[in-house]
């Protein structure tokens, strides 16, 4: 296959599948906050962790979309299209389980604080390993694009 | 925080409970749930529930009066109450007389009268200055002639509903009938049949303009007479003003109010406190420089026949924390400390230390030495605006902008110093050559665009990170030591070995692809610099808490030190971010070296309002995600109760 197609795919699912996670994160829990809102406006401010830890998966597919069309000129070889590729599916398959992660957690987050605010210190663990799990990805992506 | 436990006859509760109130140094400790400990010795305080009945009907009585009076509820002027010590019933019934005494009855019902007789006249469209110049005198009492007019109004609203509600509706239609009836072709009248059908009708449009006729002239008639009864109500209004001053009514009405209040306040309280046949026991937390006040206070009040010993708080209850006031320019980060948790007892407060690592953090991922200098401009308006502006009545939103207009020039000083290392003005745009602070073996401080050199901005991100854990394990130590926790103060120093010498490793051994020469060449120095503290955490936790523990511990401790510090590069991921989106403003704008064309102005400012909305919102959460779970988790459980004193809320 044409080298720059593979890179262009990897470019490709490094954006798209990172926007769908983003974008059932926040529609999970955008819609649950939404709904504690009406009853403890007061909870806002600390629940909106949840939203914006989803919309973080965005900018991170974002970013590795970012640094692979800048090397798409470099990009000659099949192994190196190989690495673009297997880059943009590592931040995809990464940055789609944090958004599960974040989504189911983060709804329960938000449920258990509107019932008890002082269980949020524990409760937000979930939601921010989940996290955390994309950040290894991005940071495995990254360290593939580094060798292309 | 001392706890204060104190014995009192039953008389006198009433009293202490109003004095501690009024000074506003006790939080009352609930013993009301706890009572079973004392096994039927003590059961829980009770007031009799004729007594809470009756403060809730004079609340509402007195607030009923207070609308009709059209008062507004509030209290700026501070009025000294006297601190009585009569049982709440005595209080209650004073209270009451005090309500009769006043005219307020006579005056409420003239008000709701006036009321009602001007949207009566509004119904029947007469203008109210209408009144004529007849003086009326009053014959009968005041309130005689004042049911005697309500009753009348009433007949009057009654009749007028019936006449103008329905009546002149059926009189339209039917007129309208008719006329269409009229508009019949003249020669069909010649028919006789026609006509007969047609006078029927021009019969009964008679009568039915008599009837309107008659309908107005009522209406008249109410009308004179409303307008008497108007005339005779505000005379009414008039003769009571003179005897008492309205305005004296008002404020003894308020200051009724104050008193019932404070009394539901005073007994919502004492549900807390248990009881035996005669006394009361109540329990309360007051602070070390108060206990002496508040003693004395309990002392004044029972006279001396009392019973009042203050203790420490013992160790296995958590007694609430009073913080000491922050200073306007930390009071954000506070609210960020105390939105994680309030610190817990005898630990340190980090928002002093939160308000400088914070900005540093932030300034790190929106590196920008523009929309630093925006975000100073839009911290000072706010912070010469906050003062102009009546807090209570702005929302949510923008109160928490004006409280953190202080942090807005704090982050954006920071955002500056960092876009100068990293040479960002507005974008890479190339106005501004990257200023290097040094360098640190592997570890680059400043002096390179990270676009485009990725790597030496992750190693900086990592090493930012590992500084501010290791600042984070030496709160740990010295809240340790403040817990006087000697065996456990060590761990967090061997913590803090193994995360530098894990860093030291990787930064000798150039990163983690070498990681084969980490077990051959460097055996000693993994030895040395990763097991044996590994080793010594597990053995000192191992004495304190048990083996199993001990081994927990250590594993965890092993993989948080690895998961927290990559956690940082976070601060590379968003720093990259936010210069590829300034970017690309850039490259539509057609900027190019440093030079920004005219054209080129009006994108760059929107490409700017957008990144710095969404760019500072994420930018922002993510400083806060990596205190709160990577930086807190290390020293602040957050477990603390923050002290509530007892305090009258009007």
């Amino acid at each position: 296959m044409d080298p720059s197609l593979i890179s262009l795919m990897g470019i490709a699912l490094s954006i798209g599948v990172p926007v769908v996670a983003a974008a059932i994160t926040i529609i999970i829990c955008g819609t649950a906050l939404a709904g504690i809102g009406t009853e403890k406006p007061e909870l806002l401010s600390r629940l909106i962790i949840t939203v914006v830890l989803g919309e973080a998966l965005a900018i991170y597919g974002l970013l590795i979309a970012f640094m692979l069309l800048g090397k798409l000129p470099v990009i000659t070889t099949l192994e190196a299209a190989n690495k673009a590729l297997i880059s943009g599916i590592v931040i995809a398959v990464a940055s789609l389980s944090a958004g599960i992660g974040i989504s189911y957690c983060g709804t329960s987050l938000i449920g258990a604080t509107a019932e008890n605010p002082d269980t949020f210190s524990s409760n937000v663990i979930g939601v921010v390993l989940s996290e955390a799990l994309a950040i290894y990805g991005l940071l495995i992506s990254f360290m593939i694009i580094g060798q292309i | 925080m001392r706890k204060l436990k104190a014995v009192l006859l039953k008389d006198h509760v009433d009293g202490v409970v109003r004095s501690l109130g009024e000074a506003g140094i006790v939080q009352f400790v609930d013993n009301g749930a706890r009572s079973e400990e004392w096994e039927e010795m003590l059961v829980p305080h009770k007031v009799s529930p004729e007594i809470s009945e009756k403060g809730s009907q004079l609340l509402t009585k007195i607030e009923r009066f207070l609308e009709a009076l059209e008062v507004e509820v509030r209290f700026e002027r501070k009025v000294k109450t006297p601190i009585t010590r009569e049982p709440m019933e005595e209080v209650l019934r004073k209270v009451e007389q005090q309500l009769e005494e006043l005219p307020v009855e006579a005056l409420t019902k003239c008000s709701t009268l006036s009321a009602r007789i001007d949207s009566l006249l509004e119904t029947l469209g007469a203008e109210s200055e209408e009144v004529e110049e007849k003086p009326i005198t009053l014959e009968k009492p005041i309130e005689d002639s004042l049911t005697e007019i309500e009753s009348q109004v009433a007949e009057i609203e009654k009749e007028l509903d019936l006449i103008t509600r329905e009546t002149p509706n059926i009189l339209i239609s039917r007129i309208q009938t008719l006329r269409v009836q009229e508009n019949v072709d003249p020669r069909r009248r010649l028919d006789q049949k026609l006509v007969k059908e047609i006078r029927k009708p021009f019969k009964r449009q008679r009568q039915l303009l008599e009837l309107r006729k008659l309908v107005k002239e009522i209406e008249e008639f109410f009308l004179n007479q409303l307008l008497t009864q108007r005339k005779i109500v505000l005379e009414v209004r008039k003769k009571i003003e003179k005897d008492v001053q309205i305005s004296d009514v008002k404020r003894r009405l308020l200051h009724l109010r104050e008193i019932v209040v404070k009394e539901k306040q005073v007994e919502e309280e004492q549900r807390k406190f248990v009881e035996s046949d005669k006394t009361v026991y109540l329990e309360a937390w007051v602070p070390e420089d108060d206990v002496k006040e508040a003693t004395r206070e309990i002392e004044i009040v029972t006279e001396g026949n009392s019973v009042v010993t203050v203790e420490p708080a013992s160790k296995e209850e958590k007694a609430p924390i009073v913080l000491k006031p922050a200073p306007n320019y930390i009071a954000a980060f506070q609210k960020l400390v105390c939105t994680f948790g309030y610190p817990s007892c005898g630990d340190l407060n980090p928002a002093r230390i939160l308000a400088i690592t914070f900005p540093i953090l932030f300034g790190i991922m929106f590196a920008d030495v523009g929309q630093g200098a925006i975000f100073i401009l839009l911290g000072i308006i706010l912070f010469f605006a906050r003062r102009k502006i009546d807090m209570e009545k702005v929302g949510d939103i923008f109160r928490y902008l004006f409280i953190s207009s202080e942090m807005f020039v704090f982050l954006g000083i920071s955002a500056m110093f960092f876009g100068f290392i990293f040479g960002e003005f507005f974008g890479p745009s190339g106005v501004i050559h990257p200023i290097s602070l040094g360098r640190i073996g592997p570890f680059y401080i400043g002096g390179f665009e990270p676009t485009e050199e990725p790597m030496k901005m992750l190693r900086f991100a990592i090493l930012v990170g590992t500084i501010h854990l290791g600042i984070g394990m030496t709160l740990r130590f010295i809240n340790e030591i403040r817990h006087q926790h000697y065996k456990l103060a060590p761990i967090p120093i061997f913590w803090m070995w193994l995360m530098f010498g894990g860093l030291f490793n990787w930064a000798y051994w150039g990163g983690i692809s070498n990681i084969s020469r980490w077990f051959s060449d460097g055996s000693l120095m993994l030895i040395g610099l990763i097991v044996l503290p590994l080793v010594l955490i597990l053995a000192f936790t191992s004495i304190t808490e048990g083996f199993m523990e001990g081994v927990g511990f250590s594993v965890e401790v092993f993989a948080e030190t690895l998961s927290h510090s990559m956690s940082y590069s976070r601060l590379m991921a968003l720093g990259l971010i936010h210069s590829a989106m300034n970017y690309l403003f850039l490259v539509l704008g057609g900027v190019t070296h440093g030079h920004f064309p005219l054209n080129s102005i009006p994108l760059i400012a929107v490409g700017t309002i957008l990144v710095m909305i969404i760019e500072g919102l994420v930018v922002f959460v993510h400083t806060l995600r990596l205190h709160w779970v990577e930086w807190f988790s290390k020293f602040h459980a957050g477990e603390g109760i923050p002290f509530k004193p007892f305090k009258y809320t009007l």
